[in-house]
C-alpha cells in the first residue's frame, strides 16, 4: 500500500518536473530569441545621440550660423479639449491663453493632426511639463530638434543662406555645401531601470557632427559692404547693387554683399517675394558697359602694338557700322593716346582697340579671364554669365563686345577679372570656404592668362582712370588705386530698347603697386547721370576699399591729404563712361530723349545685329591740335615720399623706380606732359 | 514552547478589575503557593515546581568550538566569495549610472555653451556695435590710424594714434 502510494507520488513528482522542464525548454531554447527580445525591449532602450550641423565662422573665427537644440511642444489638436489644452499650456508655456484657444481651435477644425505650441521652450517649462507628464498627462508631447540661428540676422544672407525646418539647407552655402554640414546622430543602447534611467551603454553608434566651415569671409568688411550697397541702392533708387570684395593673391572672397537682403533666421512665408533672397553678386548676370574695356585693352596689349601712348582715333565720338551708329559719351575726342582713350571710358576707342584684336582673339580672352563659365564656388544657382558662341557672333558684335555689350556677367566674374589684373596677370578662381574643421583649404593653382608687363600695364591704365577718369570719385586717401568705371543701358526685352536704366559699376584694387584688395560695385537699376558708374558705385567702392585697407593694415602709400585735382574730373559729364551706342533706326525715340551731354543710345539686340549690313567705318574728320599739358617738375634730389606727394599735390601720374633719391626722370624737367602721361622716376640710394 | 503549568500560571490573573486581581493575590497566599489555579469543574491540582539551576555548569566541548568556528569561517569565506563575484557587477552598475548621469550633463553643458557662444555673437555683431558706436558719438578709425602694441592676437592692446 505504501509504495503504491510512493510510486503515485513519484510519477507526480516525474510529471511536474517534466512540465517545468519543458517549458524551460521553450522558454530558454524554443522561443530564446523571440523572449530575449521582449526583455531587451522593456531593459534596454536606444537613445539618440544629437549630431548637431557644422557651424558657420568667418575668417576671424566669429560664428555667422550655429545650431543649438531645442525643445518643443506638440499636440494633436483633434485629440484634446481645446479649453483644457489652452489654459494648461498657456499657462506652463506662458502664452496668450485666447490666441491659444483660437490657433488649436482652427487647427482642429482643418483636421491638422499636428501642431507646435511652442518652439525653443526655457528649462523651467521644460521641466514642468515633464512633471505633468509624469503625473499621468499624455496629451501633448516634447519633440527635441536642432535650431539654425544666424547671430548676425541679415549679414552675410546671401553668402550663408537659410536652412528649412527640418534643418536642411535651401539657399546659400548652407544648401551647396549641404552634405558637409549635416551631421549624423549617432545611437546608444543602454539598459534601463525601472524609472527609464540609463545605466550602462551596450552598443554605441558614434555621432558624426557636421563639419565647422571657416569662411574667408571677414564679418567687419561684410557689414561695411552691406551698409554702404544698402545706402547706395537707395541714394541712387537703384534696383538691386551688389558688392564684392577679394584678395587677388589668395582669391578670397573677402565680402559678398547683395541687396536687397533678408532675414536667415526668419523662415520664408508662402508667397513671399523671391527676389531679396537673390544673390546679385552671383545669379544675376548683367551687361557690364565699360568695365569690360579692361578685357578689350589687355588683349590689345597683349596681341597686337599697342601701347598706353599709342594715338587712337576716336573718330570726334562718333562711329558709323552700317546702320548702326555709335557715340562716345565725351563727343569731339579726337587721336588721344590709348591711355586716355581708356581713362575717359571711349567707346570709339576701345571699339578700334576691339578692331585690332579681332574676334577669334577678343572671344579668347573673355573666356581666358573667365566669363562665360562659373567661378565654382559652392554657392547653388551660380550664373554663368553669357558669352555667345563664335559662330553666333554678329557683324557688329566685336564693336558691341568691346565696349561690354553682348555679354553679360556677374560680380564675382568681374572681380575674378580684376583680381587677375591686379595680380600681374595670374587668374586666382575665387574662394569661399577657408577651412573645413581645422583643415586649411587648399588653393587653386593660378592660371597665367596676362604677361606680367601687360598686367602692370593695364594697373598703370586703371589707376589713370582714377586719377584723371571718370573714376575721380573712387580715389582713396592715403592709397594710390585704380579701377574701371562702367555704365550700362538696361535693355528692356518687353519693347525692345534700351532704357534709359543703367548697371552702374566700378572695379578696381588698391594700391596699385601691390594690390592687396579688389573691389566691384555694381548697382542695378539705376537713373540719370547720377546712376553712372563713376558716380554711384564708384564712391561705394571708396568706403569698401578704405575699409578694407585698414581692416587688412596695408601700409598707406600716398600722402593723408588728398592733392587738389588738378587733372581730376570737374563735372559729372566728366564721369559719364555710358558704355552704349546707339541703333538710329530703332531707337530715334532714346536718341530724341537722350540727353545733349550723353549722346548715347542703344544696339539692336543680338539676333537683330547679325542680320545687319556688312561694317564700314566711317573715316574721321582731321583730329584738331593736340592740347597742351602742364609742365614737369623736377624731382631730382627728393625722397620718394617727397616725389609722391608733390606729384600727387600737382595731380601728375608717377611711376617710381628703384629706392632712395630721385636721379633720373623721364620725361626731363621742364617738358610739357601729356594728358594721361605719367613721368618715370628712378630713384637710387 | 510554554508548559502546561506556565500556560496555566499566565492565565492565572482575571484581566478584569485591580480589586479583582487583589482578591486573586489575597486567595493565593492563603494557599500553598506552589498550587496553580485549579481548572473549572475539574477535582484536579497542579503545582507549579521551582527547579534550580544555578549549579549546572555546561560540560566544555572543544569540537563544537571548533565547529562553530569552522562554521564562521566558511559563512565569512562565502561572503568574500559572494562580494568578489557581485562587486564587479554592482560597481559596474553604479558606474553606469554616473557616466550616463555625467554624459547627460556634458551634452547639457555643452548646449548651454553653445548658447552663451550664440549670445555672445549676438552681442557683438556688428551691426549692434555700429549702433552702439553711433550714440557714442564714436568713429571708424582710419586705415593706419590703429597701431597693436602687443602684436595682432584677439583682445590683444591697440593704440589709436
Amino acid at each position: 500500500m505504501v509504495e503504491r502510494r510512493l510510486t503515485v507520488l513519484a510519477l507526480i513528482v516525474l510529471l511536474w518536473g517534466g512540465a517545468i522542464l519543458k517549458n524551460l525548454i521553450k522558454l530558454q531554447i524554443v522561443q530564446h530569441q523571440e523572449y530575449a527580445k521582449r526583455a531587451r525591449s522593456i531593459q534596454e532602450m536606444v537613445v539618440e545621440i544629437p549630431a548637431p550641423r557644422g557651424s558657420i565662422y568667418d575668417r576671424e573665427g566669429r560664428p555667422l550660423a550655429m545650431s543649438l537644440a531645442s525643445r518643443n511642444v506638440v499636440i494633436n489638436p483633434m485629440k484634446v479639449d481645446v479649453g483644457v489644452a489652452s489654459d494648461l499650456l498657456g499657462q506652463l508655456l506662458h502664452l496668450d491663453r485666447s490666441e491659444l484657444f483660437i490657433k488649436i481651435k482652427q487647427a482642429a477644425e482643418t483636421k491638422r493632426g499636428f501642431l507646435v505650441v511652442k518652439r525653443q521652450i526655457s528649462t523651467d517649462e521644460y521641466e514642468n511639463l515633464l512633471h505633468l507628464k509624469t503625473r499621468g498627462v499624455e496629451w501633448f508631447s516634447l519633440a527635441h530638434e536642432s535650431q539654425r540661428h544666424y547671430p548676425n540676422g541679415t549679414l552675410a544672407a546671401h553668402v550663408l543662406g537659410s536652412v528649412d525646418f527640418e534643418e536642411h539647407g535651401n539657399a546659400g552655402i548652407e544648401k551647396g555645401l549641404e552634405q558637409e554640414l549635416r551631421g549624423v546622430p549617432g545611437k546608444i543602447r543602454l539598459l534601463a531601470d525601472v524609472h527609464r534611467r540609463g545605466i550602462s551603454p551596450q552598443t554605441t553608434i558614434p555621432a558624426k557632427p557636421g563639419v565647422s566651415l571657416t569662411l574667408t569671409i571677414d564679418e567687419r568688411l561684410q557689414f561695411v559692404a552691406e551698409r554702404e550697397i544698402a545706402a547706395a541702392v537707395e541714394s541712387h533708387n537703384a534696383q538691386s547693387g551688389s558688392v564684392v570684395v577679394m584678395r587677388p593673391d589668395t582669391g578670397d572672397i573677402l565680402a559678398m554683399a547683395s541687396y536687397p537682403t533678408y532675414d536667415p533666421n526668419v523662415p520664408m512665408e508662402r508667397g513671399e517675394s523671391q527676389k531679396p533672397r537673390m544673390n546679385h553678386a552671383y545669379s544675376v548676370p548683367f551687361e557690364p558697359g565699360s568695365v569690360y574695356k579692361v578685357v578689350t585693352y589687355s588683349a590689345g596689349f597683349e596681341t597686337t602694338n599697342l601701347r598706353p601712348e599709342t594715338p587712337i582715333n576716336c573718330n570726334g565720338g562718333i562711329l558709323r557700322l552700317g546702320i548702326r551708329t555709335i557715340h562716345d559719351s565725351h563727343s569731339g575726342t579726337w587721336v588721344v593716346p590709348a591711355m586716355y582713350a581708356f581713362a575717359h571710358s571711349s567707346n570709339i576707342g576701345a571699339i578700334q582697340v576691339g578692331f585690332k584684336v579681332g574676334q577669334p582673339t577678343m572671344y579668347d580672352y573673355m573666356k581666358r579671364f573667365g566669363f562665360g563659365q562659373k567661378t565654382g564656388l559652392p554657392l547653388p544657382g551660380e550664373s554663368p554669365g553669357k558669352v555667345y558662341r563664335l559662330e553666333k557672333w554678329g557683324k557688329t558684335s566685336l564693336a558691341s563686345v568691346s565696349m561690354g555689350q553682348e555679354v553679360s556677367v556677374t560680380t564675382v566674374q568681374l572681380a575674378q577679372a580684376a583680381a587677375a589684373v591686379a595680380n600681374g596677370g595670374m587668374l586666382v578662381k575665387p574662394r569661399l570656404v577657408l577651412k573645413r574643421n581645422d583643415r586649411t583649404e587648399s588653393q587653386a593653382t593660378p592660371v597665367r592668362i596676362l604677361k606680367p608687363e601687360t598686367a602692370i600695364t593695364m594697373r598703370r591704365m586703371m589707376e589713370d582712370v582714377v586719377l584723371t577718369g571718370t573714376g575721380s570719385r573712387a580715389r582713396l586717401a592715403g592709397y594710390s588705386s585704380g579701377g574701371k568705371t562702367g555704365s550700362a543701358q538696361i535693355y528692356d526685352f518687353a519693347s525692345k530698347h534700351y532704357t534709359h536704366t543703367y548697371n552702374g559699376s566700378f572695379m578696381g584694387f588698391a594700391p596699385v603697386t601691390n594690390p592687396q584688395v579688389v573691389v566691384v560695385v555694381t548697382l542695378n537699376g539705376t537713373h540719370g547721370e547720377s546712376g553712372f558708374g563713376g558716380s554711384s558705385a564708384a564712391p561705394t567702392f571708396k568706403i569698401v576699399t578704405a575699409e578694407a585697407l585698414r581692416v587688412g593694415e596695408v601700409p598707406k602709400d600716398l600722402p593723408e591729404k588728398l592733392p587738389t585735382p588738378t587733372l581730376v574730373a570737374k563735372n559729372a559729364a566728366d564721369l559719364n563712361d555710358l558704355a552704349l551706342s546707339d541703333l538710329e533706326r530703332v531707337n530715334e525715340d532714346l536718341l530724341a530723349e537722350a540727353d545733349e551731354s550723353l549722346v548715347a543710345a542703344a544696339p539692336a539686340p543680338l539676333s537683330a545685329l547679325a542680320q545687319g549690313p556688312p561694317v564700314a567705318i566711317v573715316p574721321a574728320p582731321p583730329a584738331p591740335p593736340k592740347p597742351q599739358g602742364p609742365r614737369v617738375p623736377n624731382f631730382r634730389g627728393m625722397t620718394m615720399r617727397a616725389v609722391l606727394a608733390e606729384a600727387a599735390a600737382k595731380g601728375l601720374s608717377v611711376l617710381p623706380d628703384g629706392n632712395g633719391i630721385a636721379r633720373l626722370q623721364s620725361p626731363p624737367p621742364g617738358a610739357p606732359l601729356q594728358k594721361g602721361e605719367r613721368i618715370r622716376v628712378q630713384f637710387v640710394r | 514552547m510554554a508548559t502546561l503549568s506556565a500556560f496555566l500560571k499566565k492565565n492565572e490573573a482575571p484581566a478584569a478589575s485591580p480589586q479583582g486581581a487583589d482578591a486573586t493575590r489575597r486567595m493565593r497566599a492563603v494557599r500553598d503557593p506552589f498550587q496553580l489555579r485549579a481548572l473549572p469543574h475539574e477535582h484536579l491540582f497542579l503545582y507549579n515546581k521551582r527547579i534550580d539551576n544555578s549549579r549546572l555548569v555546561r560540560e566544555a566541548d572543544p569540537k563544537s568550538r571548533g565547529a562553530c568556528w569552522s562554521a564562521i569561517g566558511a559563512a565569512c569565506v562565502l561572503g568574500v566569495l559572494l562580494t568578489s563575484a557581485f562587486a564587479p557587477s554592482v560597481a559596474t552598475t553604479i558606474a553606469g549610472y554616473k557616466v550616463e548621469a555625467l554624459r547627460i550633463e556634458e551634452r547639457r553643458l555643452m548646449e548651454e555653451r553653445r548658447g552663451l557662444d550664440l549670445q555672445e555673437a549676438q552681442l557683438l555683431s556688428p551691426a549692434r556695435l555700429d549702433l552702439l558706436a553711433r550714440q557714442n558719438n564714436l568713429v571708424a578709425p582710419s586705415p593706419g590710424q590703429v597701431s597693436h602694441l602687443e602684436g595682432k592676437p584677439q583682445g590683444a592692446v591697440a593704440m589709436a594714434k
